[in-house]
């Protein structure tokens, strides 16, 4: 068997209390304590596991339970406190799409520099600029200011640069509503011959047929740490006994 | 590759600010000009009309020394919100993140190119004699600029960070230091006991180096050797404390 793309090993992140320490408090020299204020959090807790280069793994949860954070510490856009985050293996996120864009620039502009930040040479975004212009479907909008574009627009420029930078792997999260029905549907076939390519995809999302459609294994996370991984299937029907333990836990403490 | 990469993104982020900037104006790159000359007449008109300064070619001794001034407060300011200013690009995009701050510093350096040629005007007009050393001598002192801007900034940007305060301190820390620097006024007015603490300050040895180059055609060595060693310390500090601390940027915005 080949060594998988993705390696995470007994993984802890936590993160600073809500309160900044600010002039104020480098003056006082005040390293306040006791209300919870600046004691850092812990977001994910030993968390483990590992993904096969051409496998799409689902990642789902309650929101708050870390799973953006696993997102960013496997994008490397931060650390973990401990444990080990092993890709090998380039990688491109779908997160915000189109959050780097200009308003005032035009499309074409937006997408040179957009294909930079991504790490493609200018050279390579001349040359996937026309497959780029196509997948989007903005046609003769592209020479028109980012602006006057419609969020459906934004976000088919945006998802259409990111497939086209060049990654081993790519981190989805709760991007699937680009645009209208169809275009979602042109999207999901995309990513799937991605992964029929040997691409690999981690897709967080808490629309659970997406989940069901896209992923073939995943994990369930709740308050931080893991507490199912397996086959898709089973990682939803373990997520749908959580949420339904929680909702009668809620109507208990109602009553 | 990577290092030509990032020299291409620099040069993308460069040109959508200055995009951004003048895009919608009727004038364009002549706002690039205006700013600078707003500020060289206003203290024109204060010091050399009101104040009286008696001073040879006041003109020219103020612009030699204001516009690389603005390249510095300007670019430093700006850098210091830059990692700021793009947080959800250093949230959600994996990139080399210094290139943040050193495109702010590298757009304000456009800026300065473009009143190059009106620092020359001024000299042909006051009739002061051109230099061919200026060749090698304007291209020297704008990259021991570059080193100096970019190493302060690099520096405050990852300070302001982890402490907000930093920007408000270095917009205050600017002007004080405007009139802290013999900017508006030549050294040789300021008492002759306090002259050395004006001359200790880095600021003054760019200053000074610009305006000998410019109306002496005279690279004053130990200045330009004074501003690159200044340079060298703050951009050693920077470097360390970015070895240390870079990774919490990300969690921090």
């Amino acid at each position: 068997m080949r060594p998988p793309i993705i390696t995470v090993e007994g993984l802890w992140k936590s993160y600073p209390g809500e309160a900044r320490l600010g002039i104020k408090e480098f003056l006082l020299k005040r390293r306040p304590r006791s209300d919870g204020r600046y004691t850092r959090t812990w977001a994910l807790q030993d968390i483990s596991f590992s993904v096969q280069r051409g496998q799409s793994f689902g990642i789902v949860g309650h929101n708050g339970t870390g799973k953006s954070t696993l997102l960013s510490l496997l994008l490397g856009t931060i650390l973990p406190d401990k444990g080990v985050v092993k890709v090998s293996g380039a990688v491109a996120s779908l997160l915000e799409l189109g959050a780097g864009f200009h308003p005032e620039l035009t499309g074409r502009e937006n997408l040179f520099l957009h294909g930079s930040i991504l790490g493609m040479t200018l050279q390579q975004t001349r040359r996937a600029f026309n497959e780029i212009v196509a997948f989007s479907e903005l046609g003769g909008a592209i020479d028109r200011p980012i602006r006057t574009y419609s969020a459906g627009m934004v976000a088919r420029l945006g998802f259409s640069i990111v497939i086209h930078a060049p990654a081993d792997v790519l981190l989805i999260d709760e991007v699937l509503d680009v645009g209208d029905m169809r275009f979602q549907e042109k999207c999901k076939a995309y990513l799937l011959d991605y992964v029929r390519r040997d691409g690999t995809l981690v897709i967080v999302s808490h629309d659970m047929e997406t989940v069901a459609s896209m992923c073939d294994r995943g994990m369930c996370l709740n308050l931080g740490t893991l507490t199912y991984q397996g086959p898709i299937d089973k990682v939803i029907e373990h997520y749908r006994t959580l949420m339904t333990a929680d909702s009668e836990l809620t109507a208990n403490a109602v009553q | 590759m990577k290092v030509r990469q990032n020299l291409e993104l620099l040069y993308l982020l460069v040109l959508k600010d200055l995009k951004i900037r003048y895009k919608n104006s009727a004038l364009g790159y002549l706002w690039a000009l205006a700013n600078p000359f707003a500020f060289a007449f206003v203290y024109w008109v204060a010091f050399k009309w009101i104040m009286r300064v008696e001073m040879e070619n006041y003109s020219i001794f103020l612009i030699t020394g204001l516009f690389p001034w603005l390249w510095l407060s300007n670019g430093v300011i700006q850098a210091t919100r830059s990692y700021q200013n793009n947080a959800t690009l250093v949230k959600k995009v994996k990139l080399w993140r210094p290139i943040l701050p050193l495109s702010s510093v590298v757009q304000e350096m456009a800026h300065f190119l473009c009143t190059l040629p009106v620092i020359v005007a001024f000299l042909l007009i006051t009739v002061q004699p051109m230099h061919l050393s200026w060749t090698w001598q304007v291209p020297l002192m704008i990259l021991v600029q570059l080193l100096f801007t970019y190493s302060l900034a690099s520096l405050l940007a990852l300070a302001n960070v982890f402490v907000h305060d930093v920007e408000y301190l270095v917009g205050i820390g600017f002007s004080l230091l405007f009139f802290a620097t013999p900017m508006v006024y030549p050294l040789s007015m300021v008492p002759e006991n306090y002259r050395i603490w004006f001359q200790m300050s880095p600021l003054h040895a760019l200053v000074n180096s610009w305006r000998e180059i410019m109306l002496h055609g005279r690279l004053d060595f130990s200045s330009a050797a004074y501003v690159m060693l200044s340079a060298t310390l703050v951009g050693l500090i920077s470097y360390r404390f970015y070895r240390k601390s870079s990774h919490r940027i990300g969690e921090l915005l």
